[in-house]
């Protein structure tokens, strides 16, 4: 009868019903059992009052037996028995129930083998007056009593569980709604839903929901600003290469085509550095790819790096080389390793190497040099280029952003925002200073300082 | 017609003004703003060519300046930002035109023609004066519908020449529209194209006044 799907799912509705019914019955126990007992108690009372008020009635009547005064005869009459002082039985209501004289005065309860008595015994004048009822009678009673309290009671209960049902489902509702409003978005819409109207036990729910909303929105928004700065940015070179193509078609003499396709090469180089880059930038973002750390000897990756790059630094008329051994670089044969992704590091350094050969003029001079201060790793690249401006550090690490001084060489204005994603991921400093002072300017000192290996002991 | 070419790419602002000297106009090319608003100064050219993303001094703000000192000529903008928005607000800061990087060198010759024809007041593309016929398109030049074979120099001068009839336009005037900043201008070059034209246009048809210039009479 029941879904099966359906009761392996929990069901708020279900639960709350059960749990009511539960409470529900629990109630009506102690309903009957309190009205029982109270019942009880006023039948005692009322009872016990009649007994007295009948003791009191037989005394100084005319005795005959068999004639019962007042009390019915049966089964629930009350017996009453009369005794002259020397204890000689001188009235008995019901002679098949005879019960014996019981000594104390007033109220007691006695058990007999016909089941527990309620008896009244006075002394008047001369004579004892026994009263007697059983017990079951006050019992019966008090049972009926109870019974009719609670009847009504059960009755309810299968209104009481419609109007629940209907009721929850009611209360339900704002959950479905949010259920369908949810359902509906589509991927684009990450505007709030409405907090407003909704019960207290949803709007957490929805709050928390609005909050994920706002996050997701900012990070597309990033995205969709970075699509746009790239498309952008793309659009420049693209730019040069169609012009250089139709100066090439146009050309007359051999010479103006040459030249032409030499700008268009160095067009298309253009393109291709930047695609290069920004591929880079996408594959360093954040969570993109979580590669595997492992022990990273930086000195290596240097001197890879270095001789990536010496060829380049040659045809600018660059001196590239390691710095030598000075206090807190790393020493000859000193191994300098970071926990990090090798891929990545190699990428970071590369992108600051090649920054520091494109900006320094013909006989400028570029130093990489691996350090280690108190077992932290770090990195710097000097150059003897312009250098750039205090005022622009917080700015170049921004995408696509590109130094004043950089308009006469060619670039992305990617390197160093690689840089910085790569050197956060390892939670890393940057810090931009001075770098080695030429004919240029001040050059540029470029210092990536690792944090420092838990100890040991770990 | 000399243009001012205000972009910091080099690639794009060498092939531009490759591409248009060879459409026969006069370019120069500046590469931050501040050195536009000083070639604007010297009111020598007849249209700007701008790029938004100027270092130095951004090309709206270079734009809102010189209408605010009441320069009217004819600017073109050339940039990458294509949003509606940025078109909108380009062409509200005054510029005439506005052109979408990559764009293409025939189209960006032909708005610029456009705009320097609508500066003159003229709607043809063919500039009439009495018998003469000259479209500056393809630079042809007819008269009495027969074609006259012009050089580069001697087109740009009957063309200046020809803007406002009437006018005399002094030999140093005359310089300055046939030469940008870094071409050499030969001594008496100006006299040697405008002979060149007379004998091709008849003697008559440009007018010296001596000691004063040169002029198309009304």
């Amino acid at each position: 009868m029941s879904d099966p799907a359906a009761s392996a799912t929990r069901s708020i509705r279900r639960e709350l019903i059960g749990r009511l019914a539960l409470g529900l019955l629990v109630a009506i126990v102690i309903a009957a059992v309190a009205t029982y007992l109270r019942a009880r108690d006023e039948a005692n009372a009322l009872f016990d009052y009649q007994l007295a008020q009948m003791a009191s009635s037989v005394t100084g009547m005319p005795l005959a037996p068999g004639a019962p005064p007042g009390g019915r005869p049966g089964a629930n009459a009350l017996v009453v028995e009369v005794w002259n002082r020397d204890g000689v039985e001188v009235y008995l209501s019901q002679p098949q129930r005879r019960l014996p004289q019981y000594g104390q005065p007033g109220f007691n309860t006695v058990a007999t083998d016909t089941g527990e008595w309620r008896v009244f015994s006075m002394l008047a004048g001369d004579q004892v007056v026994q009263v007697a009822q059983p017990m079951n009678v006050r019992r019966e009673l008090a049972a009926s009593m109870a019974l009719r309290t609670i009847l009504p009671l059960i009755a309810v209960v299968p209104f009481l569980a419609v109007f629940v049902w209907f009721g929850i489902a009611k209360s339900l509702r704002p959950l479905e709604r949010l259920a369908d409003a949810v359902g509906r978005r589509s991927p684009g819409i990450l505007a709030p839903l409405a907090e407003s109207g909704l019960p207290r036990e949803v709007q957490p729910v929805v709050h928390a929901l609005n909050g994920l909303l706002a996050r997701l929105d900012t990070a597309q928004g990033a995205q969709r600003a970075f699509i746009a700065d790239a498309a952008h940015e793309l659009r420049t070179p693209l730019t040069a290469i169609h012009l250089q193509t139709q100066l090439a078609e146009r050309a007359r003499t051999d010479d103006e085509r040459r030249a032409a396709l030499a700008e268009l090469r160095a067009g298309l180089d253009r393109a291709i550095h930047l695609v290069t880059q920004l591929l880079t930038l996408a594959r360093e973002e954040p969570g993109v790819a979580e590669r595997p750390l492992a022990r990273v000897d930086m000195a290596e990756i240097a001197r890879g790096v270095i001789a990536d790059h010496v060829a380049q630094a040659a045809v600018r008329g660059v001196d590239l080389g390691l710095a030598a051994a000075q206090p807190g670089n790393a020493e000859d044969g000193e191994i300098v390793a970071v926990t990090g992704d090798a891929a990545g590091l190699r990428t970071l350094l590369s992108n600051l190497v090649d920054n520091a050969v494109r900006y320094t003029p013909a006989g400028g001079r570029v130093d990489v040099a691996i350090t280690n201060e108190d077992g932290a790793a770090g990195l710097s690249v000097r150059d003897s280029g312009p250098g750039i401006p205090a005022s622009e550090h917080a700015r170049v690490f921004d995408r696509f952003y590109r130094a004043q001084a950089a308009a006469e060489v060619s670039g992305s204005g990617l390197g160093l925002a690689i840089v910085k994603s790569i050197a956060d991921r390892h939670g890393a400093q940057i810090a931009l200073g001075p770098g080695i002072a030429g004919t240029a300017g001040p050059g540029l000192g470029v210092t990536v300082r690792f944090p420092a290996p838990p100890p040991a002991s770990s | 017609m000399r243009l001012l070419l205000a972009e910091d790419d080099r690639m794009i602002g060498a092939g531009v003004e490759r591409g248009l000297k060879q459409d026969g106009f006069t370019v120069d090319w500046v590469q931050d703003g501040r050195a536009a608003e000083l070639a604007l100064e010297q009111k020598v050219h007849d249209l700007l060519l701008l790029d938004l993303g100027l270092p130095r001094r951004d090309g709206l703000d270079v734009l809102t300046a010189m209408r605010r000192r009441g320069d009217i000529r004819p600017v073109l903008i050339l940039t990458a930002r294509d949003a509606v928005a940025d078109r909108v607000a380009g062409l509200d800061a005054g510029a005439d035109d506005y052109l979408v990087k990559p764009f293409d060198l025939d189209e960006l010759a032909a708005r610029i023609r456009a705009l320097l024809r609508r500066d003159a007041g003229r709607a043809q593309p063919v500039v009439t004066y009495g018998a003469l016929e000259l479209r500056p398109a393809t630079h042809e030049v007819r008269l009495h519908g027969e074609p006259v074979v012009l050089s580069a120099r001697e087109f740009a001068l009957l063309e200046a020449l020809l803007a406002r009839p009437g006018a005399i336009l002094s030999r140093a005037q005359l310089e300055e529209r046939l030469y940008g900043w870094n071409e050499e201008v030969e001594s008496n070059a100006v006299e040697v194209h405008l002979h060149a034209l007379r004998r091709k246009l008849g003697a008559d048809a440009i007018r010296n006044v001596r000691g004063v210039g040169w002029m198309i009479a009304k």
